[in-house]
């Protein structure tokens, strides 16, 4: 059923608020990031699920001799779900790079010591 | 010819972007003839839009590789280009050009420029493309693509004070902001099947489903991170003022302005949305507490650039305020003030990166007197002071006039008091911005100079000529503010308000009526900027304010007041005489220091919630996302 995937991908983007908010260590926070990226690409996927429909690649004859070409799996969230996994990996990427730049200036990855702006 | 215009000044960034980064590495003149050509080359596609968008009142409309819609359904990446969309990349190419001849001397002492030059390009790219597009999930494309490359950019003087942990905080609240539109994205593809925005627009034309209001909440909350609306501007401040200056101007010039462009998007033409009372109410709700709590902010700063954050985000508050209106002064206020935000708040960050560069510090404590060193930065900052305090005759004055006309002229049209208070509050603000303005004019060019500062020489032209072009541009707005009305705010107004028209150029003629598109009917506005009945009235408004602050502040004449033990610097023991800190410097960011003392528990209780935990920040923008949705599902039909 495809509601499962629906109740996953808001408990796993859910999931991921909740570490955002409430883990105080800096890695934990990026993989925070990570899982409600999952839980999007999740729902992303999906959106254009159909059960039990074709992929959508049909040859010009198959169309012309009218070939059930109506029930098949939309590529589109496909392809915004590529797109969203590469930019979802680059910013995890860039933001562990920026913590283990903390880490060197600060020596700590606790967030509560990684304030010097504030006020 | 002309519809290529579009894309070839994103493409240009873009691919100027790699270029600087495969020859510009070692070669300084390469990679500035690189970063400055492409620069300019977009400026001039836009430019070059202005007369057929703009006065002759056409919209361009771009598919990539020529994918028109078949049979009403939009199969490919669309651009399109109206007067709104016209009016912010203007805004955008200006900034960008300015910034980049201004980055040539400012940053001239970093290494690894040719990555500074990337990422310019990249974020200037970025948001242009963010504004042009027609397309939803190409606008989230280029917002991640902004975001990336502006912490990468807040990090970029990562030796510096704070850059590193500025540059996480924004990465992870922007992560936020952005997962909210991609889920509001997907939401609004699972109920249109298409992700063009004009056909979106069309299908939601009937009405919104729950899901329809969900994807609303998402998106809008997702473009207010983008533009630092309330209970995400802490990042914002840090960011700004951890940056280097000239990537500063660009954050507070058009990074902020692609969030309000796309905030203005999404209520006016895609959800339609702004002629739901409740809408409006929130948009104003938001945009005043924007505008308050950032200007109060600024009052207690002790730093140059981060004071001048604070003002940002609160100008971004009128911003806000006005186009939530929903009326035709409104967006035509907002958009004004929009456009000198960029201007006045633009000249301000290369002011104080004209400061930092030749005294190496943005420390308000540290500097003074410097009107004598360097006059001609003194004489441009006093420009950008004046319009950002709404002094007639320049901009600001133009625009924040038109948007406490426009609110009270709400408050008359609907009979609620709020929007009165809220006229009354722009008001108040702007007053306290003065007096900021004031203290830090004092702080860094007037008062005395301190030692540190002796050798200190203007800055090189290259520096001054973006500094002169913006106060130019602040004046020419401020006195001709009926040629800016008439070449481009009133052709912006019309394109936010006019969605059918929007929606038949990308898809054809006759398609939004199919659909039943309906556009809002909102009175054209009318301008009376110098009836003097309207000043009388502003004036007693201006009264009541002084009287409430009056009522509301202690009244301490004929008090003894005694240093406190909690206060804890020797310096503030001036303010109660005493022998022992007689040779105690009390500069001139200590000017409001009563104001400050009267209002303590105010301002130790927003300067304890700005904790710069990062946990902090994230909690706020979650609470802020459920309550503007749980607000939407009440209230919105």
């Amino acid at each position: 059923m495809i509601i499962v995937n629906y109740i996953a991908s808001v408990l796993l983007i859910v999931l991921g608020l909740y570490t955002i908010c409430f883990k105080k260590h800096l890695i934990k926070i990026v993989i925070g990031m990570g899982i409600i990226d999952y839980g999007i690409n999740l729902l992303l996927v999906s959106i254009g699920f159909n059960d039990g429909g074709t992929a959508p690649i049909y040859s010009m004859s198959d169309l012309l001799n009218g070939v059930s070409a109506t029930f098949f799996v939309d590529p589109v969230p496909q392809a915004l779900t590529l797109t969203s996994i590469v930019i979802g990996a680059c910013v995890d990427a860039m933001a562990l790079a920026l913590v283990i730049m903390i880490y060197r200036k600060y020596k700590s990855v606790n967030a509560d010591d990684v304030r010097r702006l504030r006020g | 010819m002309m519809q290529h215009f579009p894309v070839l000044a994103v493409m240009v960034l873009f691919l100027g972007a790699f270029l600087v980064e495969i020859f510009g590495s070692k070669s300084r003149l390469t990679r500035n003839i690189i970063a400055l050509a492409a620069a300019s080359l977009s400026f001039v596609f836009i430019a070059a839009l202005v007369k057929p968008v703009m006065i002759d009142g056409q919209i361009i409309s771009y598919w990539m590789g020529n994918w028109t819609p078949v049979e009403g359904y939009a199969i490919g990446i669309g651009y399109e280009i109206d007067q709104l969309n016209l009016f912010f990349a203007l805004l955008v190419v200006l900034t960008f050009l300015l910034s980049g001849i201004y980055s040539i001397r400012y940053m001239e002492k970093d290494r690894h420029l040719g990555h500074y030059y990337t990422l310019y390009l990249m974020l200037s790219g970025g948001v242009l493309g963010l504004v042009l597009t027609g397309d939803m999930f190409n606008m989230f494309v280029m917002v991640e693509i902004m975001t990336f490359a502006a912490v990468a950019l807040t990090a970029f003087r990562n030796n510096g004070r704070g850059a590193l942990e500025a540059a996480f905080k924004y990465l992870v609240i922007g992560s936020i902001g952005s997962s909210m539109t991609l889920t509001g994205i997907a939401l609004l593809y699972m109920q249109c099947h298409t992700l063009s925005m004009a056909q979106i627009s069309a299908m939601l034309a009937k009405g919104l489903s729950p899901t329809g209001i969900m994807a609303l909440a998402l998106i809008f909350i997702g473009f207010g991170v983008k533009s630092f609306i309330v209970p995400f501007h802490a990042p914002a401040a840090d960011a700004y003022a951890a940056a280097p200056t000239s990537i500063s101007m660009i954050f507070s010039g058009m990074v902020n302005k692609a969030g309000v462009y796309g905030m203005i998007r999404i209520v006016y033409t895609v959800f339609q949305a702004m002629d739901l009372e409740p809408m409006s109410l929130l948009l104003v709700f938001l945009g005043t507490i924007t505008m308050f709590i950032g200007v109060t902010m600024a009052l207690a700063q002790h730093d140059f650039k981060r004071l001048l954050a604070f003002h940002s985000i609160s100008q971004i508050g009128y911003v806000i305020t006005a186009v939530g209106l929903g009326t035709a002064l409104g967006i035509t206020g907002g958009l004004f003030h929009a456009m000198n935000h960029t201007l006045f708040k633009g000249l301000l960050f290369l002011c104080a990166g004209a400061v930092l560069y030749r005294t190496g510090t943005t420390d308000l404590d540290k500097l003074g007197g410097l009107s004598k060193k360097m006059p001609k930065t003194a004489i441009c900052f006093l420009v950008g002071a004046f319009s950002i305090s709404g002094l007639p005759p320049f901009n600001g004055f133009a625009s924040k006039w038109m948007v406490y006309q426009a609110t009270y002229s709400k408050a008359v049209e609907t009979g609620n008091f709020a929007y009165a208070l809220v006229t009354v509050i722009a008001v108040v603000v702007s007053v306290m911005t003065l007096a900021s303005f004031i203290k830090v004019t004092q702080a860094v060019f007037f008062g005395q100079l301190p030692e540190s500062c002796e050798n200190v020489t203007e800055v090189p032209l290259s520096m001054r000529i973006p500094m002169w072009i913006m106060s130019a541009l602040c004046i020419f707005g401020g006195v001709c503010y009926g040629f800016v009305n008439k070449y481009l705010l009133a052709p912006a107004t019309e394109a936010a308000i006019n969605v059918s028209r929007y929606i038949d150029v990308m898809m054809g003629d006759g398609y939004a009526a199919s659909y039943g598109v309906v556009d809002m009917t909102v009175a054209p506005a009318g301008f009376s900027y110098w009836d003097p009945l309207v000043w009388l009235v502003l004036f007693i408004v201006v009264l009541l304010a002084f009287c409430i602050v009056i009522v509301t502040g202690r009244n301490t004449r004929g008090e003894v007041l005694e240093a406190k033990p909690e206060l804890v610097d020797p310096k503030y023991d001036t303010f109660f005489s005493g022998e022992e800190s007689m040779h105690s410097h009390v500069g001139g960011s200590d000017l409001f220091w009563g104001f400050r003392t009267d209002w303590k528990g105010y301002f130790d209780f927003m300067q304890g919630m700005h904790s710069g935990i990062v946990n902090d920040y994230a909690i706020w923008a979650v609470t802020a996302t459920g309550c503007a949705a749980l607000f939407m599902f009440l209230f919105i039909h």
